[in-house]
């Protein structure tokens, strides 16, 4: 068994931070196997030392280290690249994978970055998804909370949990989805790369799954009979199926009393709408159908656009083009630089391009109502598609003006409600399909 | 959301989408006086067929017409079916012809008819080939859209109300009931489609019944608001009475010029959801029923729909598609007489063990 050492030595040369290290205590001379970046090894030497004096024998000790003692080479390896310690006896004859103490390399549970919770408790999901699934227990003291755990991937064995309520989430659908995930055998490096395995959506915009950084929505969501997916080192909570309603609602707004509750749930909802329909809105107004105005409103938007050479439908495009590149440009700058380009947009949108007669007064009114409409609705993801989702209905208003834009909306309707994942619509208000209790 | 509410949306919005703009010029050709009596009669007809329908799928429960017709044989479903498909092409075309020239007349007085067309059956056909459910979920949220639109004309129009001009209001005889024109009114319903959708999901008499009273209460609106507002003798002048109605309202705080604005755009929501219903009955027929090679009911559906546009294309001009209209109205009466009662009968005869039908 001495060879397996060697045959470990030539597998991980090429390493730089891998040791083997001699170490003989007054029961043993052994070996000790890992990866020093993985490892904190003086403390973990000492904490060998000290249950060695405890212990009467090699076997003993071994035996009180780890549960997987003399296991053949190739678990050996595996359990050096997930970070654990290997001891090999010096003779060869006996080996355990140990659970060494680690070095740090998670940080620690705090704020959450892409949500901002008003009255509620503020801690977020971190990379590691141990810590994670144990935040949700620790929420959650019941034995119907289930955990599956999966490893996928071809290069690199990601980690995956799966958390439902047993009795609340349709059995059908925990079966379908153990299914799915066991079926994965390509790597996962990102959430397109997940919904890719679920049903076909290549050029959709909506996802299968919303995002969540807060706990507390996590478990609101496996309480409302969804399924709760964690992927290791992606400090979000996959809550499946996405819904449409995750886009108004969070549970954080119920900490207030019903009547503001409902309020800010309706003001997201419009806001999504604006969102998509104000600008296209302007653009039919402006060119196509001026006439329907009463006379004073229709004078007061011609005189706007006075002395302005570009045609509406360029101008608005032009606009939401460059809120959106701002928005984007805001996200990649440092912190820093961040507030430079927010005043410069604003500078040059709000005053600069009208002065210059370059577009009008109401469409720069129109476009900071849309970019603050489409900031009100839940999750960064959400945004984004509602942002999509106005150009198409934009380039229908330019055609067909107020028909334009109220069809343009149909579909984004009829689109929206065509979508399903795993049989349950998108556009499904509560769901309800409770499991059977086993 | 149940499934039975949704469905009851879907059938009050396919009854809308018939009732605005042909249906009130029809009943004032019919009667000069006393309308609701011609509405009312139409309706007790439609519900006593209704309830013949509903008996008849009764009898074969989890089965729709189509399944049931193939169960009687092949034969059956193409003799029977395939000429429903057929008027349903003719009414999909026509519907969305006539309905394409009002919203042009509504909204873009300069664009040509047929681009607005084009843009009618593209949204249409894009419906019906997501399939039923998806015409459903859409239909409660369109529901949500448009009904507030109608009540907001059905009240603003009460501000041009003249009451004299209903007068006199009872006029007993039912000479109506010989008219041809009266044939034809009665294919202004849809119920046909309860029967596509599996029968399960309308079990209840009580329901259905409850959604056919506020259909023929939207039917009363659209006949009298613009017999209230102008009077028998200028409604029979009007192309389309209910347009030139809604038209007729100015209210001094609405941001809008016209009212028909709203009223077209409601208009464009009934419309595409009611062809993409009658198109993906058409298409379903003709997969079931044929069968051939594997053809999966998307493409009949753009196929039937190229015929439907080319049929829509091709009439001339616009008297002669309302002609049609009507033509293709009164062939649905026909279809919503036969069908019904067909399958009652078959049904009753195999209860009865005649036919040697087991239920299980």
């Amino acid at each position: 068994m001495r060879n397996s050492v060697k045959e470990i030595k030539t597998k991980f040369s090429t390493q730089g931070d891998f040791f083997i290290e001699e170490e003989s205590y007054d029961k043993m001379s052994c070996y000790l196997i890992g990866f020093k970046t993985l490892i904190d090894l003086p403390k973990t030497k000492l904490y060998i030392q000290q249950m060695g004096e405890s212990c009467t024998s090699k076997s003993a000790l071994l035996g009180k280290l780890s549960e997987e003692t003399n296991v053949n080479t190739e678990q050996l390896i595996k359990g050096i690249l997930e970070g654990k310690l290997v001891i090999v006896t010096k003779d060869g004859k006996e080996n355990a994978i140990v659970d060494p103490i680690v070095q740090n390399l998670n940080s620690s549970i705090g704020e959450p970055k892409n949500e901002s919770p008003v009255h509620s408790s503020t801690d977020a999901f971190v990379e590691d998804i141990n810590t994670n699934v144990g935040m949700l227990r620790k929420r959650l003291n019941t034995d119907r909370l289930c955990h599956c755990t999966y490893q996928v991937g071809e290069l690199d064995k990601r980690r995956l949990s799966m958390l439902y309520i047993n009795g609340k989430a349709p059995n059908d659908l925990v079966n379908k989805i153990h299914h799915q995930l066991n079926q994965i055998d390509s790597d996962i490096e990102t959430i397109d790369d997940l919904n890719k395995r679920f049903e076909k959506r290549r050029l959709s915009p909506v996802s299968h799954f919303s995002a969540t950084e807060l706990p507390i929505q996590a478990i609101h969501s496996l309480k409302k009979n969804r399924i709760v997916l964690f992927m290791d080192n992606y400090p979000f909570a996959l809550v499946f199926p996405n819904l449409i309603l995750d886009m108004f609602s969070t549970e954080n707004d119920r900490n207030f009393p019903f009547i503001l509750t409902f309020m800010l749930r309706f003001f997201r909802v419009i806001g999504a709408v604006a969102t998509v329909i104000f600008p296209a809105l302007y653009v039919a107004l402006v060119s196509v159908n001026p006439g329907i105005f009463r006379t004073d409103l229709a004078l007061f938007v011609a005189k706007s656009r006075e002395g302005i050479p570009l045609s509406a439908f360029l101008e608005t495009i032009a606009m939401v083009v460059l809120v959106d590149l701002i928005l984007e440009a805001i996200v990649r700058l440092p912190k820093s630089v961040g507030p430079a380009i927010t005043m410069v947009g604003g500078i040059i949108l709000g005053q600069a391009v009208v002065e210059a007669n370059l577009v009008s007064n109401l469409l720069v009114i129109v476009i900071t109502a849309v970019v603050i409409a489409s900031s009100a609705v839940i999750g960064m993801q959400n945004s984004l598609y509602i942002r999509l989702l106005k150009y198409p209905i934009l380039v229908l208003a330019s055609l067909f003006g107020i028909l334009g834009v109220f069809i343009g909306f149909i579909f984004t309707i009829i689109y929206l409600a065509s979508l399903t994942s795993d049989d349950i619509p998108y556009l499904t208000l509560r769901f309800e399909h409770k499991g059977d209790t086993k | 959301m149940t499934h039975r509410i949704q469905v009851g949306m879907l059938f009050i919005i396919m009854h809308l989408s018939f009732s605005y703009l042909i249906y009130p010029d029809l009943i004032y050709r019919l009667t000069k006086t006393s309308h609701w009596e011609v509405i009312l009669c139409q309706g007790l007809m439609q519900l006593i067929l209704l309830w013949i329908y509903y008996k008849g799928l009764n009898y074969f429960p989890d089965k729709n017409v189509i399944e049931i017709y193939l169960k009687i044989g092949k034969w059956a479903a193409i003799i029977f079916l395939t000429p429903y498909v057929i008027n349903l092409i003719a009414i999909v075309g026509f519907n969305l012809r006539l309905h394409a020239e009002v919203i042009n007349d509504v909204f873009l007085p300069r664009t040509p008819y047929w681009s607005i067309l084009i843009l009618l059956f593209f949204i249409s056909v894009y419906t019906a080939i997501k399939g039923l459910d998806t015409i459903l979920r859409s239909s409660v949220i369109i529901f949500f859209i448009v009904i507030p639109l109608i009540f907001f004309n059905i009240f603003s129009s009460f501000t041009n109300f003249d009451l004299h001009s209903v007068s006199p209001v009872w006029d007993s005889p039912l000479k109506f009931l010989f008219n041809i024109k009266y044939f034809y009114l009665m294919g202004f319903s849809s119920f046909l489609i309860l029967g596509f959708i599996s029968s399960g999901a309308n079990s209840n008499f009580c329901q259905i019944f409850a959604v056919f009273v506020s259909v023929v209460l939207f039917s009363l609106s659209a006949v009298y608001i613009p017999l209230f507002i102008f009077g028998q003798e200028t409604v029979t002048t009007l192309a389309y009475p209910f347009l030139e109605a809604i038209n007729s309202v100015d209210i001094s705080w609405f941001i809008f010029n016209r009212q028909t604005m709203v009223f077209g755009i409601s208009l464009v929501g009934l419309v595409i959801l009611a062809n993409a219903v009658l198109l993906w009955m058409s298409g379903h027929i003709m997969q079931k029923t044929y069968k051939w090679k594997t053809m999966e009911a998307a493409y009949w559906i753009i196929l039937l729909s190229v015929i439907a546009f080319v049929v829509a294309l091709v009439v001339p001009h616009q008297s002669l598609v309302e002609k049609f209209f009507l033509w293709s109205t009164g062939a649905q009466t026909y279809f919503m007489i036969i069908i019904p009662s067909f399958i009652f009968l078959y049904g009753s005869l195999s209860k009865g063990g005649l036919v040697g039908y087991d239920k299980k």
